[in-house]
């Protein structure tokens, strides 16, 4: 079958993918005493407090069975109805779910971004050349290396090397170089005079127009020092999570090599004269990313979990920190939220990940 | 050579069977054995359990009665006499591995803080691994619309990352070990039954299982007796991995979250981390580092463990 | 390029055959953990060109091992071919075997191997010349042993373009410049004479070397009549692709790849230079290779870094061409509808056809060998006969020599002049396949044709299997002696202390054992 087949057959498959999802956030949240739900529905500093939570009753469709109110759910997600959240611990922030949440995304995405492409591009070449060539020095140094990364839980990493090479950690510690919290310092901007661009949001967070992302607004509008201030401040997070992801590749990509040259069509083509490194580069990396491939999306899973744990322990304000601080304050919906765009961002990437596996395999194109 | 094959018979083949299979245990063993790093991984985790087990039976060996965590993390000034002390291999082993505020010893304190993070990582891993092994080998053999039902309700719980989805479901049911536990079993059962399903789609068609249906096996018969077994061993490697993944998890939550709650402190690895992190300003690092370690040799010894395992098994699987 | 002989060019009967392979003392080990497989125990024999030889024998007796190590395709580790010579068209792909590694052997399951990696890149740079291009090779399953991620045209073409650029270039150059007089002038011959149509056909495109496209003119000529259309089609098949080529660049890609090939050539004679070369010989090459680096080097300098930039178009072309060479083999491999093939995955295709994209795989290149390991053992009843009548038509239109490996003693006797032996390792009897079921020598020839062994009595009880006593043989502790004598009716004393040699007793046939010959092998 053709391959746009399959990719639209795929996009297809998101909506019930996603439904589902609501329906186990749904669940959760169903779980909860009505009344609770209501009150943490609306602002609480709102005036007439009770007209405000009749209101509530009727959008949430709290007393018309769980099946309405299921309905009444799926209608406020997509319309943008998240509820209200008041964060104290560590961000604080006192809004519409919605709007607080997307503050923080852009920052998540970033590090999840530069992660991904670093680790696919340090892991490919790597376990290409590892997997070529089985229990030599590199081989194994290369186990050991992805087996360790790959075992050490994040947090544990995270601390670790926030204490290595984190600035003013250790006193004196010649290779702390890299800030440990935030995503830019306020000493890389004068605070007399700000730029423009630069905006307080809500809840006492700095924006930056347009793409509320410091490192390329600041390039976009040419102010150098604070970009290379706020790539600083993304490096030990990245790398955190960079680690931990080709670990995780690499242990796969090389055995997929393993396999794949103990293959007979490997033979075929030594026996056709192919030169060694296109026998590596084109027969057996090419077959050896199949079932590396399958494993993403469950690597990226783990990675997104990471992400909670190295925003924490970095500061860095990101949904996974907003996440959090929903839970140490109390605030149902923004947990509920963050917990459903945790979600979305996952079956994107699994998505993602499925079309890239069709590309690569032309045998699963149905 | 023809002539001596055949005129066995059928019957003399039963009862070797059980034999064959204690047989197959041993060669499998002993195969595993010649796997130098797996057998270190082995022997690590082993040890690791064992401490647990010596803790259950009487915790005065380990010395870790009567400390209350509590007293873990002090800010504040205090007299000298109660400032931490580091790493020192000489006198009493409890101080191996340096003290904190209030010479709280950190060795003992782990050791009582494994017996719990071991526990109930083993609970949730075989918990979750029964329930996925029966819905999953279920699915696979029976198939038709409970096959479908299971895969969508699987794909849905895949859907969410397992962290977040784990915190959230600790969030909503209220925090506590035995709710982190629930939750984790909640969020890990897919895994067993996805990878049981396909094992069970392709252990299906195999010859012996029409075989054994001809003969007038019952449905449950067949799956209990047939397909489980043979399902069975990329499970074991499944959960020696898992053991190690489930337990960062478990400890990260805690890392978390684990001053959530009421006033009790838990006696978790994580938690105890991150009751560590404030010394790491005044430039004390074994509260973090220590606990950091001792989690780390774990996950890499059962990580070691389940690839001696998958390579001796696998081999097995592919004929 | 596909030398498709006509009646005119087939060797006379009695003229001296050629030998295309010879492999002499063969000794191939597998160092296991268990102990050393000695898989090959000095084979030795020799194929002429032309040749449909088979190799028969029990499975485990060596046979794939042979066919490996012909090509040094043996998997390593744990296998290694350790010593002998494996001459293909007078060159020796083993002369460095001693260099590429030490192998030192304290006990049965203790052994350490060194290896030399220069001499190793070495000696796969020269063996990369040689496979696809001397010889090809066909596997037993045919999905496993296609590439399942790249097309099959793909991976035809691969091979096309690894070792015939300057063939291409070649055939470019003749396409551009052929004027349309020629073409007019080729089909008022062919109208003219449409009985005639094969001969006028081959003729022409000898004479305008256009060789590569006769089988697919000759298709153009079949399906059209009218005159107008012949044209056309013979047009833009012939131009086709060819607009945006500028011919000079076409003649300096030319030029560059047969510099590169002969430099090459000077290489590979330079490196097999342990074989009978002098050394004056030697250095005379060296010398050879340093005056066409100083004249001809300087030019291509600067052509490789214009190939960055122009390089794709002329890429491009070539391997346009290259597909067209792939849809001539695919015709020649009696497949219909080679468009649709040369798109397809293997999944897409039967295993006939399969088997058939296969053996163009292996022909793409016109290697005068052929090596077929078990090549029909996968296929059915029906698709088998249909390659085998393939293969045999392949050895008379394209002249390539057969082995043809095989433990079916029925399909041996269809296809092959000659056939050899093998047992444990060794060849134990070789000779015309009419003459070895008629009258086998060699005792375990014998039980496997199950006749009986007597010079006088003829057997008259045809092809009948028999069961042989015994087993084969553990090849890490692999008999004394002859490695057949355990099972031998025949077996006599001498027969478990020394091996018998493999000799001729007498004009076409070799046999290795005591009942006949008191030679022992060293």
């Amino acid at each position: 079958m053709e391959l746009r087949y399959f990719i639209i057959r795929r996009l297809l498959l998101l909506i019930p993918t996603l439904i589902g999802l609501t329906v186990i956030v749904f669940v959760l949240m169903w779980s909860l005493p009505h009344a609770f739900l209501a009150s943490a529905f609306v602002n609480p500093k709102a005036p007439n407090r009770a007209q405000q939570l009749q209101d509530a009753y009727a959008q949430l469709g709290l007393n018309q069975g769980i099946v309405l109110g299921y309905l009444h759910y799926l209608v406020n997600t997509f319309t943008g109805h998240w509820g209200y959240m008041t964060l104290s611990n560590p961000i604080h922030y006192d809004g519409p779910v919605l709007s607080g949440i997307s503050l923080f995304f852009p920052n998540t995405i970033q590090l999840v971004i530069f992660a991904a492409i670093l680790s696919i591009l340090i892991s490919i070449p790597l376990g290409t050349y590892i997997g070529s060539r089985p229990n030599s020095a590199a081989d194994h140094i290369g186990r050991i290396f992805s087996l360790s990364f790959y075992a050490i839980p994040v947090f544990v990493l995270g601390v670790i090397l926030q204490v290595l090479f984190g600035k003013g950690v250790i006193g004196g510690n010649p290779l702390g170089l890299f800030p440990i919290s935030g995503t830019f310092s306020t000493t890389a901007v004068n605070l007399l005079n700000p730029p423009s661009w630069l905006v307080s949001g809500a809840g006492g967070i700095v924006l930056s127009e347009p793409t509320h992302l410091i490192i390329f607004d600041s390039l976009i509008h040419g102010d150098f020092p604070l970009a290379a201030n706020a790539l600083m401040h993304v490096v030990l997070p990245v790398i955190t999570l960079t680690l931990s992801l080709l670990a995780g590749i690499l242990r796969f990509l090389r055995s997929s090599m393993v396999d794949a040259s103990n293959s007979e069509y490997i033979k075929t083509a030594r026996a056709k004269g192919v030169p060694e490194k296109t026998v590596i580069k084109l027969h057996m990396r090419r077959n050896a990313l199949i079932p590396t491939v399958t494993v993403l999306g469950l690597l990226f899973a783990f990675l997104l979990g990471g992400v909670v744990l190295v925003e924490d322990i970095f500061g860095y304000p990101g949904i996974g920190l907003l996440a959090l601080s929903a839970i140490l304050s109390g605030s149902i919906y923004g947990v509920l939220g963050t917990t459903f765009l945790f979600g979305i961002i996952l079956v994107v990437a699994n998505l993602f990940v499925d079309v890239v596996y069709s590309i690569l395999d032309p045998r699963i194109r149905y | 050579m023809v002539e001596e094959i055949g005129s066995a018979g059928y019957e003399k083949t039963l009862p070797r069977r059980r034999a064959k299979r204690l047989d197959n245990a041993k060669s499998t063993f002993r195969l595993f054995i010649k796997n130098r790093t797996a057998l270190i991984g082995m022997i690590i985790t082993i040890a690791y359990f064992v401490i647990a087990v010596i803790d259950y039976i009487d915790p005065r060996w380990l010395g870790v009665e009567n400390l209350s965590t509590a007293l873990l993390f002090v800010p504040g000034h205090l007299a000298n006499s109660e400032l931490p002390t580091p790493p020192n291999f000489s006198g009493s082993w409890w101080y191996y591995f340096g003290t904190t505020y209030s010479r709280i010893p950190i060795l003992p304190v782990m050791l009582g803080a494994l017996k719990y993070d071991l526990t109930y990582t083993v609970i949730i891993v075989f918990i979750g691994m029964s329930v996925g092994v029966i819905i999953g080998s279920m699915a696979g053999f029976y198939g038709g619309i409970l096959d479908e039902v299971v895969m969508r309700i699987t794909d849905i719980f895949f859907s969410l990352p397992f962290f977040v989805f784990a915190l959230a479901i600790v969030y909503v049911l209220g925090f506590s070990f035995q709710n982190v536990v629930i939750a984790l079993i909640i969020v890990w059962w897919p895994t067993y039954a996805r990878l049981t399903r396909g094992l069970a789609l392709e252990t299906k068609s195999l010859k012996y299982i029409e075989a054994a249906k001809a003969s007038g096996a019952s449905g449950v018969k067949t799956l209990f007796s047939h397909i489980i077994p043979n399902v069975l061993s990329p499970v074991y490697v499944q959960i020696s991995l898992d053991l190690g993944s489930v337990i960062q998890i478990f400890a990260g939550i805690f890392f978390l979250i684990g001053a959530l709650g009421s006033s009790s402190f838990p006696l978790e690895i994580g938690y105890l981390l991150s009751a560590g992190l404030p010394y790491l300003s005044i430039g004390i690092w074994w509260p973090v580092i220590v606990p950091a370690l001792f989690l780390l040799l774990f996950t890499v010894s059962v990580n070691l463990m389940g690839d001696g395992l998958r390579d001796v098994l696998d081999p097995k699987l592919r004929r | 390029m596909y030398s498709i002989q006509n009646s005119e060019d087939k060797p006379k009967e009695n003229e001296k055959k050629e030998t295309y392979l010879k492999v002499e003392n063969l000794v191939t080990n597998f160092y296991t953990s268990r102990g050393i497989v000695k898989a090959l125990d000095k084979v030795s024999f020799s194929i002429n060109k032309g040749e449909i030889f088979g190799l028969v024998g029990e499975s485990g007796c060596g046979k794939s091992v042979t066919a490996l190590s012909i090509m040094d395709l043996v998997t390593d580790p744990p296998g290694r071919v350790v010593s002998g010579k494996v001459i293909i068209d007078g060159f020796n792909i083993f002369s460095d075997v001693k260099d590429l590694a030490r192998i030192k052997v304290k006990s049965e399951t203790d052994v350490k191997i060194k290896k030399n990696k220069r001499a190793i890149k070495r000696h796969n740079l020269m063996l990369s010349k040689i496979r696809g291009k001397k010889i090809g090779m066909v596997f037993q399953e045919p999905s496993l042993a296609l590439n399942p991620v790249l097309r099959a045209g793909d991976q035809i073409i691969e091979n096309i373009m690894l070792h015939n650029r300057v063939a291409i270039a070649d055939s470019l150059i003749n396409r551009a410049n052929l004027s349309m007089n020629d073409v007019d002038e080729l089909i008022k011959d062919i109208q003219a004479n449409r009985n005639e149509m094969g001969t006028i056909l081959n003729a022409w495109c000898k004479k305008n070397a256009l060789a590569d496209i006769e089988a697919q003119l000759l298709s153009i000529f079949r399906n059209y009549n009218d005159t107008k259309d012949i044209e056309t089609e013979i047009v833009t098949l012939i131009k086709e692709g060819l607009e945006t080529v500028d011919t000079n660049a076409l003649i300096e890609a030319r030029n560059y790849y047969e510099y590169i090939e002969e430099l090459q050539s000077l290489n590979l004679s330079r490196y097999n230079s342990s074989e009978n070369i002098t050394e004056e010989t030697l250095r005379d090459i060296e010398g050879r290779i340093k005056s066409l680096q100083n004249t001809e080097g300087s030019k291509y300098r600067s052509y490789k870094i214009k190939k960055i930039f122009t390089g794709k178009r002329v890429e491009k072309i070539f391997r346009q061409e290259a597909r067209r060479r792939a849809k001539e083999i695919l015709t020649l491999v009696n497949l219909s509808d080679p468009e649709r093939i040369l798109s397809a995955y293997p999944h897409e295709l039967s295993g006939g056809m399969q088997q058939r994209v296969m053996i163009a795989i292996a022909l793409a290149s016109d290697p005068k060998l052929l090596i077929a390991d078990e090549a029909t053992t996968a296929l059915d009843v029906t698709t088998q006969a249909q390659i085998l009548k393939l293969i045999k038509n392949l050895n008379q239109y394209v002249g390539a020599s057969i082995l043809f490996i095989t433990h079916d003693l029925a399909v041996i006797a269809e296809m092959c002049n000659k056939v050899a032996v093998m047992y444990a390792g060794n060849i134990v009897e070789e000779g015309f396949v009419l003459e070895i079921f008629d009258k086998p020598k060699h005792p375990y020839t014998v039980g496997l044709l199950g006749a009986i062994p007597s010079p006088q009595v003829k057997s008259s009880e045809g092809l009948k299997l028999k069961t042989i006593k015994g087993s084969v043989p553990n090849l890490i502790t692999p008999p004394t002696g002859c490695r057949f004598h355990p099972r031998c009716d025949f077996a006599m004393p001498i027969c478990s202390q020394s091996k018998p040699k493999l000799i001729n007793i007498n004009d076409n046939r070799k046999v290795a054992c005591f009942l006949y010959s008191t030679e022992v092998d060293a």
